[in-house]
């Protein structure tokens, strides 16, 4: 297990599932032996139950997205000893169960993580301060009301108020359409097709050929 | 004003409210509500909670505070004005709900490059801060079953 590999260079692994209705959705996922970070949308649950031994939290509120400016699942950081992010927000597979949908390779992704966990800030694969700042730049206002859309349609969600849930989730999406995050958690939580009169399958279909994760920025990857 | 029930989510915490509407789209609350919704409170140096206070623009303190006979209203929508706090509302016939997102404080960590805390629960719901894993490296990575 990756975790279990890397703990002895000062590393920890924190997961955080992105799941409105918490233990119901996410549960299932959390005691495989792999990491519970792909989109099992297509798959069942793994059936074997073995205990998870990193540091695997639930967020109903979507905290970690908001706070990150988040927009998608799996979503990584890499944060170093002194609390800094050294890696902005990227799409982070670590192994390859969904590689036939998504068509990204773990193995130079999880290279980068062991190159990181050995050589701390000295690895290569740590962003400079500069390239930080250009990538941490202030986001789009939209997003910040996008985020509050979505917070309230999630309190609707949760005390039976779907129709007026729903109307919230649907500007939260048009605030900040990049976010397939709002997208996909909203889609799940009633009939998608009734309520939105689409799915996820059709919207990667309109992608027509365009990647639905960026490029990240590893060797051999273009942008 | 017209007073109402009504629901501030805060936080990510709902409290209920007697809250009242000067305006269309304006949320005032007694300072009692507003400690038991936000455990902001209203001090001489401003709106305080522990050591965090925002001072009032003295010139348009009308516009956040109002003296009625025996309460004080405060005016938390312009207060998310003033501190760059997104907010969305739900008005119906039935209920009336309000939501606040981030202060520009709790956004700014990602300005100054540092990852901003956050405290979630694991399965057995112990919860667990980022700040915990001060002084090691921590791959962060969200996913989800959807």
């Amino acid at each position: 297990m990756l975790y279990d590999e890397l703990k002895g260079h000062n590393f920890e692994i924190i997961t955080v599932a992105e799941d409105t209705r918490g233990v119901q959705d996410a549960g299932p996922w959390m005691t495989a032996t792999a990491l519970p970070m792909t989109a099992p949308v297509m798959s069942p649950p793994p059936a074997e139950k073995t205990r998870l031994t990193h540091t695997a939290l639930i967020d109903q509120e979507h905290l970690v997205s908001k706070l990150y400016n988040m927009v998608n699942v799996p979503t990584g950081v890499w944060i170093n000893e002194q609390g800094r992010i050294v890696r902005p927000n990227e799409t982070a597979y670590v192994d390859d169960r969904l590689k036939h949908i998504h068509g990204l390779e773990s193995a130079p992704y999880i290279a980068a993580l062991r190159d990181w966990a050995e050589k701390g800030d000295k690895s290569a694969y740590v962003f400079s301060e500069e390239r930080l700042r250009e990538r941490l730049a202030p986001q789009d206002p939209n997003w910040s009301l996008a985020a509050a859309e979505f917070g309230l349609g999630e309190y609707l969600y949760k005390t039976g108020h779907l129709t007026e849930a729903i109307r919230h989730f649907k500007e939260a999406q048009r605030l900040n359409p990049e976010s397939w995050n709002y997208k996909r958690q909203a889609w799940l939580l009633s009939d998608s097709k009734r309520d939105y009169g689409t799915t996820f399958r059709e919207e990667v279909a309109k992608l027509a050929g365009k990647k639905y994760y960026p490029s990240r920025d590893l060797p051999g990857e273009s942008g | 004003m017209k007073e109402l029930r009504s629901t501030v989510v805060y936080d990510d915490v709902a409290v209920e409210v007697n809250a009242a509407e000067a305006e269309a789209g304006h949320l005032w609350l007694t300072t009692d509500d507003l400690a038991r919704a936000t455990r902001f409170e209203l001090k001489p140096q401003g709106v305080c909670r522990n050591s965090l206070c925002f001072p009032l623009p003295e010139a348009r303190r009308q516009e956040f505070v109002r003296n009625g006979s025996s309460k004080t209203w405060f005016n938390l929508t312009a207060f998310a004005d003033l501190v760059q706090q997104p907010m969305a509302c739900e008005n119906s016939a039935d209920f009336s709900a309000w939501y606040f997102g981030l202060r520009s404080d709790q956004r700014q960590e990602l300005a100054s490059l540092q990852a901003p805390d956050f405290t979630l629960p694991d399965l057995d719901g112990k919860p667990h801060s980022l700040s915990d894993f001060r002084g090691k490296k921590v791959f962060l990575v969200t996913w989800a079953s959807w």
